[in-house]
């Protein structure tokens, strides 16, 4: 980072367009946003948002060459939980969107380098965590780049030689999560097993993730890639149906590893919710998704605010949907969907209602027509730590609507489960936060099914650190 | 003066005497003060000018006086210092010397002159004398007043009998005061009776709290009112009508407190005071050193709370026949001169920050929580039981600023108390079971006070682990309950993952929720923080902004039972010398209602911040009552009909001074408003920082920038003015409460008609500079050159054309 380049003098000007540098000075250094990040562990430490922010308060004119800048997986943790409500993510791309103008490159390469070598499913996460094109860069470079990158450091890499063909470890489910403690502990010289329920392994990637952010040749390659690596895959496996825990133990595995994600829509208790064209999120990305024609009007509302809702309505817009509009029943600050994604939606032309609830779905011969909404307002802080939508008595407002999108969150299945591994009040599945092993022994379990709905970096790191500890305790018994 | 001398001077011919000091070498090194006296020897009604080394010395003091009775001078100028400093010395010199002293004016060019105009001498010199024109002007106008005075009861009320309270209380009672106690709840106590040791010295905190108490219910010059609220307060210093509403206890002061009456209770609630650790029935005593020790009766919880008696277990138990149902809710009115309000603080509630995982995890608690338990009166006979299982944890964790410190989750201050009553709690938990492993996670230790850091250096040596970095989640062991604490430890650069048996949330203090009520009723002005607003930081600390008002204890700001009973002893000697004097003066700065010119209109009600004002629409009457009023003069600024006369700040006046300063050289000038508490004093801050800025500017002072009418603006412009600058307290921090904000809306008007008639608006500025911020003022006036220097002579004409209507007043 030496180069004369990075340590070139910036005029203050130029600064000035980060966003929240004057906010800035309210960090106390609490270390809140450095310990909730998956990078900085899956990075071993490397990366450090607060270290980074701090250099960016002490001496400004150095950040353009910092490579962390390119570290950040956009998944929003440190902000949910800084004390001080500070957006690391947007503050480090303007950063970034700096170093672009200024033509400092070098930072970005090596960031690319260790992304690729270091972080399992590089090549899905770089594209849907750590977006470097949001910097401004040339996306044909960069993808020039990355396959150059991916070629040194990722192909010509040896796994490792070391073999333990009796300790086989059983992964269910082949999401994000699953495949990266497939990856890890295959490279490990583990023998893998992943199970799926659906016909191809990818699990919400593929599901869910709309083509338009992930394309699927990517994750494909990341899956043959695994495959090389001697991951086996077994889809269309039903725990409890096909195959059970007895069954597990029986043929050998010494370990199991539930990833089963968060595929459950949770239900909403409205009248109307019957009639034809009220339809769940998961079902109708999944459609979109396998390339079928979803069955959606011109006039769409999305209900909710999560990641699941924003992604149906650039997706309902892609699929032919001349207005589409989110409902969402808190304000903007409460919405648990990714800030930055919110916005590119609004750029597509997506609406957004704010502080709306569904009171009832009108519908005519049966089809939708109008949905009924009651105006909220917000109270004190519920134990979401969020403002309480609280509705306003005799609010209603109708909004028109031939296709209701329903998103107001996901919850794990897990019927499948046996009744020693017990559950958290949510009905997410309880793991020892350290070792993330469950109440039963020889289980563990990661992802969405632990933690509910969270984003593709935060389902790596728990893959990652199951890996570590799934050795660990093979290497013990 | 008697009201007959004041009459007989207004008829005499105007006299005016000039002095300018040379203050040594601080004037006359950067002004020829000899010029400045022989110029002004030429101004109307100056019969004499002089030049004096030191005019404030006794020497200066005795000329003047002399002055006055040899050349029958009526009015007196001194050209000097700022009158912030020396004006009440020469107003005495006056009253000396037989005359009012509102006949004396001041000329400031020291501060705003020589001093801030070091190297330009003939610059400096030409702008003295405009300060002295301008100041001989007012004067020919000013009026001689009598100060009315009002009388202040010798009664006082305190609202909160926390700490702060009662010790206020008992300074006053002592005194030879009677006082009302006011307390919301059953007992008075507060939360220093919920705490078990208080820092730095770990004394019993009820032990030493329970003496005052009882010395609080015996006291002959107080009246206890628990169980109370207030209801409405009516009148101004001095003269307080106080309606309170005492609730039924349901049991009478024949009470023994022997307790035979909640052992048959059959219904129970968490007990409020051990933050519901505990139980209570429905009937109890908050606490066994309660005052008054009377038991009372939870209506809502008991089961004869709709009127009918369907349980009459207590009132068999009750040997004293103590227990009477039919008690009834009282209002009782109460007249006071002084009122101390030390309503306390609350505890924030950690539950909004889920991460941390407060009212989820039974180990994690709160500090309030964590004093009942380790208190020998609390629900665990002070063991530090665990919620989960009634084990003693053997390791524990404190995490500090929960709820402070933030911009998001809780307050952005820091609440002072936290960090001392964490190393506290630490070194009792080490005192009890020396064995326990002692985790803080803090982001700065604050151990300010007196023996703070000392108790911090114990706790360290006593094996508590400090750890800086917060923990970025909680979480909780299933099988165990133990809990993982997840952070950064920020100086090592390094995850740490802690186990603890037990979680202590050092919670921050905020606002009771009574706050708003309270400032309702007072008309008090609450800082950014939510708490009570002081009348000055510095030198009015316990004062509130409302005459005869006071603040003890963490109802003005987050503090430690030391600063809550040094605030609640000053606040208590604060209204005791009010009382004492048994009258106040109020400075002749009120305005005088001119019936004839008043429409009824009410737009004077509506800006006057204390409520001073009152309108009878019927009678085309209003009715200043004098004792409520501060002088702001944002009335007299709003009133359309010139019914309103602000004393010793006119329209005449301002307009002499304006007309004054805009005689030469009108278009290269500055005309600058300034309230007299922030910018008034930032000006005269600049002058003390030297800090140099151009000499075009002319400073007219008024008491609040609410003063400067609108019409004082267009006046300058129509005289040819350059550029006009208002400048008063932050929004905020008004003197007057919240009179600025009437400035900032004048001005935006202003703004607007600017702008409609084509005018330049940048050549009226607004700023707001507090009494530090010398620079703020002097960059303003620097900034503001450019605006000045491209003004051309068609603006100023068409300037002079828009508000030609101005100079008719």
């Amino acid at each position: 980072m030496g180069d004369t380049k990075t340590q070139s003098t910036v005029v203050d000007e130029e600064f000035e367009a980060i966003a929240d540098l004057e906010k800035l000075k309210d960090c106390f250094e609490c270390g809140i946003c450095t310990a909730s990040c998956p990078v900085h562990e899956l990075l071993d430490g490397y990366y450090n948002p607060r270290i980074l922010l701090e250099t960016l308060f002490l001496e400004k004119t150095a950040i353009t060459g910092e490579e962390g800048l390119w570290l950040c997986a956009w998944c929003y943790r440190c902000y949910k939980r800084c004390p001080q409500g500070l957006k690391p993510p947007e503050i480090f791309n303007n950063a970034k969107n700096l170093a672009v103008r200024r033509g400092v490159t070098e930072p970005m390469e090596k960031a690319l380098a260790r992304i690729l070598s270091s972080i399992p499913l590089p090549l899905v996460t770089l594209r849907l965590c750590f977006h470097p094109e949001r910097a401004g860069i040339d996306e044909a470079l960069l993808e020039e780049l990355v396959s150059k990158t991916y070629e040194r450091e990722v192909l010509s890499r040896k796994p490792e030689t070391e073999k333990h063909v009796d300790k086989k470890v059983a992964v269910i489910g082949a999401g994000p999560a699953g495949l990266t403690l497939a990856y890890e502990l295959s490279r490990k010289g583990y023998p893998v097993t992943v199970f799926d329920a659906l016909p191809e392994p990818g699990g919400m990637l593929r599901k869910c993730i709309p083509t338009f952010r992930l394309p699927r040749e990517v994750l494909d390659k990341e899956i043959s890639r695994l495959q090389e690596l001697g991951v086996t895959f077994k889809t269309k496996v039903k725990i409890g149906e096909n195959l059970d825990f007895q069954k597990l133990w029986k043929e050998g595995y010494k370990a199991v590893f539930v990833a089963a994600g968060a595929h459950k829509c949770r239900e909403l208790r409205v009248e109307g919710v019957e009639l034809e064209g009220v339809i769940h999120a998961l079902d109708f990305l999944s459609k979109a998704n396998s390339g079928e024609k979803a069955n959606i009007g011109e006039k769409v509302v999305v209900i909710g605010g999560g990641n699941v809702a924003v992604d149906s309505a650039r997706t309902a817009l892609r699929q032919g949907a001349k207005e589409v509009k989110i409902i969402y029943r808190r304000s903007r600050a409460e919405m648990p969907a990714i800030p930055w994604e919110v916005s590119e939606a609004e750029k597509e032309g997506v609406k957004i209602e704010f502080l709306a609830s569904p009171k009832r779905f009108i519908g005519e011969n049966g089809k939708l027509k109008a949905v009924e909404c009651l105006r909220m307002q917000l109270g004190e802080p519920d134990a979401s730590g969020r403002r309480k939508p609280i509705p306003i008595e005799g609010s209603e407002f109708t909004e028109e609507a031939d296709t209701a999108i329903l998103a107001i969150g996901e919850s794990p299945d897990v019927s499948f489960l046996p009744e020693e591994v017990e559950l958290n009040p949510d009905g997410t599945v309880w793991i020892n936060p350290i070792t993330m092993e469950t109440t039963m022994k020889g289980v563990f379990a990661g992802g969405d099914v632990a933690t509910g709905p969270a984003t593709v970096i935060e389902a790596v790191l728990a893959g990652k650190k199951a890996a570590y500890s799934i050795a660990k305790y093979l290497e013990e018994t | 003066m008697s009201e007959k001398d004041v009459s007989k001077a207004e008829a005499e011919e105007i006299r005016i005497g000039v002095y300018v000091c040379h203050c040594g070498l601080n004037i006359a090194g950067s002004v020829d003060c000899a010029e400045v006296a022989e110029f002004a020897s030429t101004l109307p009604h100056v019969v004499l000018a002089k030049d004096l080394r030191y005019t404030c010395s006794d020497q200066g003091q005795e000329i003047i006086k002399q002055d006055i009775k040899e050349h029958r001078l009526n009015r007196v100028v001194v050209a000097s210092c700022s009158p912030r400093l020396h004006e009440p010395t020469f107003r005495k010199v006056c009253e000396e010397a037989g005359l009012n002293k509102y006949l004396f004016e001041m000329a400031n060019i020291r501060e705003h002159c020589s001093w801030v105009h070091l190297y330009n001498r003939k610059a400096a010199t030409e702008k003295a004398k405009d300060l002295v024109k301008m100041a001989v002007m007012r004067a020919a106008l000013l009026q001689p007043a009598v100060e009315s005075e009002v009388p202040i009861r010798p009664e006082a009320l305190v609202i909160g009998g926390g700490v702060a309270g009662i010790q206020a209380a008992l300074d006053l009672a002592d005194t030879g005061y009677h006082v009302y106690l006011v307390e919301k709840e059953p007992s008075i106590g507060g939360r220093m009776a919920q705490i078990d040791k208080t820092f730095p010295t770990m004394d019993c905190s009820i032990c030493i709290l329970a003496p005052k108490m009882s010395d609080v219910g015996h006291h002959p010059n107080i009246t206890l009112l628990t169980y109370s609220e207030i209801l409405d307060v009516k009148g101004y210093i001095g003269n307080f009508k106080v309606k309170v509403l005492k609730k039924p206890r349901y049991v009478t002061s024949d009470c023994t407190a022997c307790g035979e009456c909640a052992k048959v209770c059959p219904m129970i609630a968490p007990n409020e005071f051990d933050v519901g650790l505990a139980i209570r029935h429905a009937i109890y005593t908050p606490f066994a050193q309660a005052v008054p020790s009377t038991y009372v009766i939870d209506r809502e919880l008991c089961l004869n709370k709709e009127g009918v008696i369907v349980c009459d277990k207590c009132t068999k138990a009750c040997e004293r026949q103590a227990i009477n149902f039919e008690m009834k809710p009282e209002e009782i009115e109460l007249e006071v001169g002084t009122i101390i309000v030390a309503i306390g603080a609350d505890v924030f509630d950690p539950s909004i920050i889920p991460q941390y995982g407060y009212g989820r995890y039974p180990n994690v608690i709160t500090s309030l929580e964590f004093e009942r338990l380790i208190n020998a009166g609390g629900p665990s006979g002070g063991k530090l039981l665990r919620p989960s299982d009634m084990q003693i944890p053997k390791t524990v964790a404190f995490v500090q600023c929960v709820g402070s410190r933030s911009e998001k989750t809780g307050k952005p201050y820091c609440s002072n108390v936290c960090c001392m009553n964490t190393i506290k709690d630490a070194l009792l938990i080490k005192e009890h079971w020396p064995e326990t492993q002692i985790y803080v996670f803090y982001v700065d230790i604050r151990a300010f006070g007196k023996g703070f850091e000392d108790l911090y250096r114990r706790a360290r040596k006593e094996g508590v682990i400090f750890i800086r970095g917060l923990p970025a989640e909680i979480v909780e062991d299933k099988q165990t309950r133990d809990l993982w604490l997840i952070g950064e430890n920020t100086l090592q650069k390094k995850l740490y993952r802690i186990r603890v048996g037990m979680v202590i949330l050092s919670v921050g203090l905020e606002p009771r929720k009574e706050t708003d009520l309270i400032q309702r009723l007072l008309t008090l002005s609450r800082s950014k923080d939510g708490f009570f607003m002081e009348a000055h930081p510095k030198l009015r600390p316990v004062d509130a902004a409302t005459g005869g008002i006071f603040f003890a204890g963490c109802a003005e700001s987050p503090k430690d039972i030391k600063d809550s009973v040094t605030q609640a002893s000053a606040a208590a000697a604060r209204a005791g010398i009010l009382m004492a004097k048994g009258k106040v003066t109020v400075e002749a700065l009120t305005p005088i209602w001119i019936p004839e010119k008043c429409q009824a209109c009410g737009l004077c009600v509506k800006v006057c911040p204390y409520n001073a004002i009152k309108l009878d629409k019927e009678r085309k009457k209003i009715e200043i009552i004098e004792a409520a009023c501060a002088g702001c003069g944002t009335c007299g600024a709003e009133c359309p009909f010139g019914a309103l006369v602000m004393r010793h700040f006119t329209d005449e006046q301002i307009i002499a001074q304006i007309d004054a300063a805009t005689e030469v050289d009108a278009d290269k000038k500055i005309i600058a408003f300034c309230c007299n508490w922030c910018s008034y004093a930032g000006a005269d801050f600049a002058g003390v920082s030297r800090i140099q800025y151009p000499e075009n500017v002319r400073i007219i002072r008024t008491m609040c920038s609410g003063r400067v009418a609108p019409k004082f603006v267009e006046r300058a412009f129509a005289r040819g003015a350059a550029a006009v600058l208002v400048s008063g307290c932050h929004l905020g921090d008004c003197h007057y409460i919240n009179a600025n904000y009437q400035t900032k809306k004048r001005v935006e008007r202003l703004w607007k008609k600017m702008e409609k008639a084509g005018l330049n608006k940048e050549r009226l500025q607004l700023v707001w500079v507090s009494a530090a911020e010398g620079e703020k003022f002097a960059a303003k006036i620097r900034e503001m050159q450019p605006i000045v220097e491209s003004v051309t002579p068609e603006e100023i004409e068409k300037a002079k054309e828009v508000f030609q209507k101005a100079l008719e007043l």
